[in-house]
């Protein structure tokens, strides 16, 4: 398993030079069953990101590109009317594959959202009255991009909720861009990594996330963190319990990251700023968008043991 | 406009609660249009909080002070002095509620409502006051608590109990406070409130002013006495002399009074007292014949009483010294003093003053006149009554000689006349006679229907000597009281229903009524009464001195006293932890501390442990061990276990550890790299 692991984020990290923090986060959304949620300017790595995560984890991919005049149809598929047989025939739309990029998801109107978000949300869809399933795994990367923001539609709060992380790549170390320079495109690169894991093992990996041991000091310190976002007047609103539930999940998984069978401080020190940014706003700006400067605040203001 | 600047709704909640909580003491002086204003101005708050109306614009602002200032000037009649400076100034508390727009001036309100609380003492300093205004405190603290709670976590009753803890802890301080802040004079004068509302003794009297006083069961002040309490017809309690008479009134004058104090020649036993007095708005005090006392702010007259420098306009107390069988004035009256004491009306009373010259002209000696005429009033049928007769344009002698019904009043009056005409010195002397025993404090109770009137004639030699014509009249009246005495004619307080001291002979009620009124007396004698003599005599008593420079630094030292063992409990280290784990992790830290090794704040054991390593490369054995060891007793079991033989581990290599640690501190501060 520790093999496995260190393959794909080695396997991911081929294709994204120089961003083994952001690609280790990305992998323990994905163990921890998670959606990500990418948040970055055009062509910094998102798509190249998530086309690698699909290949090393050996799953089906599908790209939506998210647009104003996006349909929910578009996303889940349509019924279409078989002259031969004589009957409507679904045909399922691009929402099932195993992981999906919903790329610059604020541009399409919120209808659209929506279907993508609940689809997450039930693991299903409901197109004509029947219930079909999703596939499972069944993981979203959505990508957002923070600039040229006119005529897009910004997800409200209750639907970042449901994102487990929120990543943002930044640009790269000038040494990994000369890498990237040198040795081709990311193109190339992406067709030449090979599975890490088949898909049993993924499922194997995901359920033995829960096992991982999460002490009662551990609990206690997640907890010290939530209420303090909830009793200080730093924060507009504090933490939910999902928040909470998904700091866990993704504490642990990425104890299991780092080949551990528990959980220490440092593993939800590392996951929080992805977990908690896009859940905080600043009482000052509480329409703004979040950020970094309160989980830094948070982290350094709650003691951890 | 943001989520942050609105006033939270459980904190406007209390906010008006505490309001009406404020207003209420000052609800009797109040008009009746101030209370419909607040109605107002509440509703109208209640409703821009659910976003229904909006806030007032400049103009309806403007027009309401204006209304309000108009309102205060037409009911108060100025807007000058004490009442109508409260009245605005609950005004504005009220109107503020109508510009309450973030958290800012939500805080002027309250501290408003502090000074308001502070107010309410200027008109009633009863103990029932003192106990509502703590709950008005913890209402106004819980407001204050309730705008600092944050959205989502705004209960009140969890305001409420962090304004109780609050208020707690405050005690030990405020009583510091109390017992060492210097008492100041007052800084300026205030008009004192409500002057016409005060019954008690007036500086004329006609006959049939002193029944009306009779008829208020208000308490006019307590006596404690150092001995034992004299008997009843010994309590002449003087308060002025009337020795101005116009054939209807007698008056008081500052002849009478001034120019220092008379000659006072001090024969047999003293008397030592303590008299506590609420505000009288009148400067003179209480006392029993030959009066002195030591404290500042009392004067003594030329006509023997005590007189305050200025009017009563608080709760006092003072001490007092009598002897009683002492002689006033032995030596002899000036001219002016002798004209004052025989001056009456010309063409006033004839039949009374043909009656005294019909006396003197029979008993030549002062003092055999004097008994005649009280063997007078012993012997002819006179009648002692709360509901005298109406007298006409004679009074004196309608009242000797026609209705011979009358009060006290009535019987000095005349026996002063009748003395002056017969070329005896005299006055009245208008006070009090007699007072309750209250059993519990062994203090004695004087009410307002204990006022009296009595005479005082001077006689070569002896000087002023007291005569009361009532005692032959109605001898129960100074051995008993008014009760007794009126028992016959059933007019005792029959005005007053309400009276607590109506109803003495109901046992139960009594008791009550006398155990509330020593609670009253201990309040007003420690609690109001500790002024700043008081406060002398206490530090005298208790540190030796009464320097201020030295009572000051008692006084810090007396609160850092009070104080630190609170602030310690409050800022108490954490306290020792019942696991293994955390103790042997505080221990080192406490030992790093020491070499100048700190974990950050919210830094992790890993990468403490890192940071560490990396400071102290030489103990890097030790400290992965323990490190280790803690990590993997901490987090590797979901619920920890604190068996012996972990802990003894992690006790060992926290043990081995230590005693690699360099010993001495390190110089200079460290820079640790991470």
């Amino acid at each position: 398993m520790r093999d496995v692991l260190n393959g794909a984020l080695h396997a991911v990290d081929q294709v994204l030079l120089g961003k083994p923090h952001a690609v280790k986060l990305a992998v323990a959304c994905i163990l921890a069953r998670g959606h990500l949620l990418i948040e970055d300017l055009p062509g910094m790595g998102k798509t190249t990101l998530s086309q690698a995560l699909a290949r090393v984890m050996g799953l089906s991919y599908q790209r939506i590109q998210f647009t104003s005049d996006l349909l929910p149809g578009d996303i889940l598929g349509t019924s279409v009317f078989d002259r031969n047989s004589a009957e409507f025939v679904f045909h399922p739309g691009p929402i099932f594959a195993e992981l999906i990029l919903a790329d610059e998801i604020n541009r399409a109107t919120p209808k659209s959202q929506s279907a993508l978000l609940e689809a997450m949300e039930e693991g299903q869809v409901t197109v004509d009255g029947a219930t079909r399933p999703l596939p499972d795994p069944f993981f979203v990367i959505a990508t957002q991009n923070p600039v040229s923001q006119s005529g897009t539609f910004a997800l409200p709060e209750s639907q970042l909720d449901r994102f487990l992380m929120r990543l943002s790549l930044g640009y790269p170390s000038l040494s990994a861009e000369k890498a990237l320079l040198l040795r081709g495109g990311r193109r190339a690169r992406l067709d030449n990594i090979e599975p890490a894991m088949t898909r049993e093992q993924l499922h194997m990996l995901q359920q033995a996330v829960p096992e991982i041991t999460a002490s009662e000091p551990i609990i206690d310190y997640i907890l010290r963190l939530v209420n303090r976002t909830r009793e200080s007047q730093v924060c507009a609103w504090g933490l939910s319990p999902r928040a909470s539930l998904g700091l866990l999940a993704a504490a642990r998984a990425w104890a299991m990251l780092e080949h551990r069978g528990y959980v220490i401080p440092e593993d939800v020190q590392a996951v929080l700023p992805a977990v908690v940014s896009h859940r905080l706003r600043a009482s000052e700006d509480p329409a703004g968008h979040g950020g970094g400067g309160l989980a830094q605040w948070l982290l350094n203001g709650v003691p951890a043991v | 406009m943001t989520g942050s600047a609105l006033i939270p709704r459980n904190s406007l909640a209390w906010l008006l609660t505490a309001q009406v909580v404020v207003l209420l003491p000052h609800l009797p002086r109040l008009p009746i249009w101030v209370a419909v204003l607040w109605m107002v101005c509440a509703l109208w708050r209640v409703q821009i909080q659910r976003m229904r109306w909006g806030y007032p614009g400049i103009v309806s602002k403007a027009l309401a002070i204006l209304v309000s200032v108009v309102g205060v000037y037409v009911t108060q009649g100025t807007l000058i002095g004490l009442d109508a400076a409260v009245l605005l100034l609950l005004l504005l508390f009220m109107l503020k509620l109508l510009e309450m727009r973030e958290p800012r001036d939500a805080l002027v309100v309250i501290y408003l409502g502090f000074f308001l609380i502070a107010t309410a003492f200027l008109f009633n300093q009863s103990i029932l006051l003192a106990l509502y205004q703590c709950v008005s405190l913890l209402v106004l603290i819980a407001a204050l608590v309730g705008l600092q709670q944050t959205s989502g976590r705004n209960d009140p009753g969890r305001a409420l109990r962090t304004a109780g803890v609050l208020l707690a802890q405050a005690i030990p301080l405020m009583l510091v406070l109390f017992l060492v802040f210097p008492r100041l004079g007052p800084l300026w004068a205030v008009n004192s409130p409500g002057q016409q509302a005060t019954t008690g003794l007036s500086e004329s009297m006609a006959p049939g002013d002193v029944a009306d006083l009779a008829q208020s069961g208000a308490l006019a002040f307590r006596v404690n006495f150092e001995g034992p309490i004299p008997a009843h017809e010994q309590l002449y309690w003087r308060a002025m002399t009337l020795s101005q008479f116009d054939g209807r009134r007698w008056s008081h004058t500052a002849v009478g009074s001034g120019g220092g104090p008379g000659a006072l020649q001090v024969e047999g036993a003293s008397i030592g007292y303590r008299v506590v007095t609420g505000a009288s708005h009148q400067p003179w005090l209480f006392s029993l014949r030959g009066a002195t006392s030591t404290t500042d702010e009392l004067v003594l007259t030329r006509d023997f009483m005590l007189r305050a420098r200025r009017p009563i306009s608080q709760t006092t107390a003072y001490s007092a010294t009598s002897w009683p069988d002492s002689l006033l004035d032995p030596q002899g009256l000036d001219a002016l003093q002798r004209r004052l004491y025989l001056a009456f009306p010309e063409g006033s009373d004839p039949r009374t003053r043909e009656w005294a010259q019909t006396l003197r002209r029979q008993y030549p000696d002062d003092a055999e006149l004097i008994q005649a005429m009280l063997q007078h009033f012993n012997r002819e049928p006179y009648h002692y009554t709360l509901r005298p007769d109406t007298l006409g344009e004679h009074t004196n002698d309608e009242f000797l000689f026609d209705t011979r019904r009358g009060f006290c009043a009535h019987f000095a009056g005349a026996m002063t006349f009748a003395l002056r005409a017969a070329g005896v010195p005299s006055r009245i002397v208008a006070g009090y006679q007699g007072g309750e025993v209250n059993p519990r404090g062994n203090h004695v109770l004087v009410h307002q229907f204990d006022a009296h009137a009595w005479v005082e004639a001077w006689l070569p030699g002896r000087g002023w000597i007291s005569v009361d014509p009532t005692f032959q009249v109605a001898p129960e009246r100074i051995e008993r009281g008014l009760q007794e005495a009126l028992r016959g004619e059933g007019s005792f307080l029959q005005d007053s229903p309400l009276s607590g001291a109506r109803y003495r002979s109901i046992g139960w009620i009594n008791n009550i009524r006398l155990a509330w009124d020593d609670v009253n007396y201990r309040w007003q004698l420690h609690v109001l009464g500790y002024e700043s003599e008081r406060q002398l005599d206490f530090f005298r008593r208790w540190f030796g001195t009464a320097d201020w420079q030295r009572i000051a630094i008692i006084a810090l030292i007396a609160a850092a006293v009070v104080m630190l063992p609170l602030a310690l409990w409050t800022l108490r280290p954490q306290k020792r932890s019942n696991d293994p784990r955390k103790r042997a992790w505080n221990k080192l830290n406490r030992r790093l501390a020491r070499l100048r090794l700190q974990a950050r704040d919210g830094e992790g054991p890993r990468h403490w442990h890192a940071r560490l390593v990396t400071a102290l490369p030489a103990q890097k054995p030790e400290l992965d061990a323990f490190f280790d060891e803690y990590v993997q007793q901490t987090y590797a079991r979901s619920v920890p276990v604190a068996d012996p033989a972990s802990a003894a581990v992690l006790r060992s290599r926290l043990g081995s550890l230590l005693q690699r640690l360099p010993r001495k501190r390190r110089p200079g501060p460290v820079t640790l790299i991470d």
